[in-house]
């Protein structure tokens, strides 16, 4: 999350409506209605957002209840929760968040490499090789690792 | 071509007057003074100065004049200029100059650098930023186009031109402020910051938009420079056309 921030939204302060940007976004306060980036958007420990949540990059560390979709890589800190499906090129679900929801991973092409449904996901991984394990298809299996005899 | 408003109230010396007007005469660009009064407003002097075809009008004065001289003079080709006296650091950083003198050496140079102006849905215009600064925090209610929001602020400031902000469009107008809401924290946080000076950062929110409402739960007044132009309710946005600034070689714009 390298790129200054465009828009902040303070703790606090309580968003409605659709929240459109082209540059990133920071949230700390209480949203409801859509965040939208064409950038990266960091939601912070005290931010709740109720909606759909796009861009490039998210890091989540508050608790969003809603479509989460990153174009490139979404990230969710300790203190993050997801209530909601996540759509991402590369998801990474830190130790002590929480995720809630049906996750599918899209490749460069937008292209479904594997989806994954969760019920309830505590704590789930610890680094950032999520990605890979979590979507295996037959393409993937030529060994038959995971097949059953 | 150079017609100067001259608000020789903002002088405290009287002597300052005179040294202005026979160093514009050293640099070669005196012109016609006029002064505003209860006969004339800035507004009245602003458009007799253009049927004089006058091209360049010079606001000698603080931030209010200067207000003044931009609300009647966007979207037209004639030149502004600025001699400060008493203004904000704000609106000197923004021509870029420290004092009189260099403004008015600037004047002789006539660099000219466009840029969009706030206007009050009230007819008043600011340059530089408008700010809500009441003595406690205020309710307020910021409606934007897409969306509204709501918070206990302090330090609400809507800013045109302001160097601590780095803005990312000309067409849009930068809107700052502080957060309160000490009830939800933790108590041991609630004390932390009550006997401290440091800020908390989550609490600072910045938004951007071509034009907002101001609600407030009570009227407040608006202010620019110092001097209040306007009170809430209040539409506030971003001029479509452009202001010809004379401007400093040391000025952000240039």
């Amino acid at each position: 999350m390298e790129n200054s921030i465009d828009t902040i939204i303070g703790v606090n302060v309580t968003l409605k409506g659709n929240l459109f940007n082209k540059g990133s976004i920071q949230v700390n306060g209480s949203v409801e209605g859509e965040v939208k980036s064409d950038e990266n958007i960091l939601i912070g420990e005290s931010a709740v957002i109720k909606g759909p949540v796009i861009a490039k990059k998210i890091e989540i560390s508050g608790e969003v209840k809603g479509l989460v979709e990153a174009n490139e890589k979404l990230e969710i800190q300790p203190t993050g929760k997801v209530y909601g499906d996540v759509n991402a090129k590369t998801l990474i679900i830190r130790e002590g968040a929480v995720f809630v929801g049906k996750s599918i991973m899209s490749n460069t092409q937008g292209e479904n490499t594997g989806e994954k449904k969760e019920k309830s996901l505590d704590a789930v991984e610890n680094d950032e090789k999520v990605e890979p394990e979590i979507t295996v298809n037959e393409k993937v299996d030529k060994l038959g690792f995971f097949s059953k005899k | 071509m150079y017609y100067y408003i001259f608000d020789i109230k903002k002088c405290k010396k009287r002597s300052v007057v005179s040294d202005i007007k026979n160093y514009l005469s050293f640099l070669g660009i005196s012109g016609e003074f006029t002064y505003p009064s209860s006969a004339y407003s800035v507004a009245e002097l602003v458009s007799l100065g253009l049927s004089k075809k006058y091209n360049t009008i010079v606001g000698i004065g603080d931030d209010e004049i200067a207000n003044q001289i931009a609300a009647s003079l966007y979207g037209k080709s004639e030149a502004m200029g600025l001699i400060p006296i008493e203004a904000t650091e704000t609106l000197a950083n923004l021509i870029g100059t420290r004092s009189w003198k260099e403004a008015a050496d600037s004047l002789r140079y006539r660099r000219i650098a466009e840029m969009k102006i706030g206007l009050i849905a009230n007819g008043g215009a600011f340059l530089t930023e408008v700010d809500i600064n009441a003595k406690n925090p205020v309710e307020v209610t910021l409606e934007f186009k897409d969306y509204l929001l709501q918070a206990k602020v302090r330090d609400l400031k809507i800013s045109n031109f302001n160097p601590s902000i780095k803005k990312i469009s000309p067409d849009h107008l930068d809107i700052s402020f502080h957060s309160v809401g000490l009830k939800d924290r933790p108590l041991f946080t609630k004390l932390t910051s009550m006997f401290s000076n440091h800020q908390d950062e989550t609490d600072f929110s910045l938004f951007r938009a071509r034009s907002l409402r101001v609600f407030t739960s009570s009227q407040i007044p608006i202010f620019s420079g110092g001097h209040q132009i306007a009170k809430t309710p209040q539409l506030i946005e971003s001029s479509d056309d452009y202001l010809r600034l004379i401007v400093g070689k040391k000025s952000s714009l240039s």
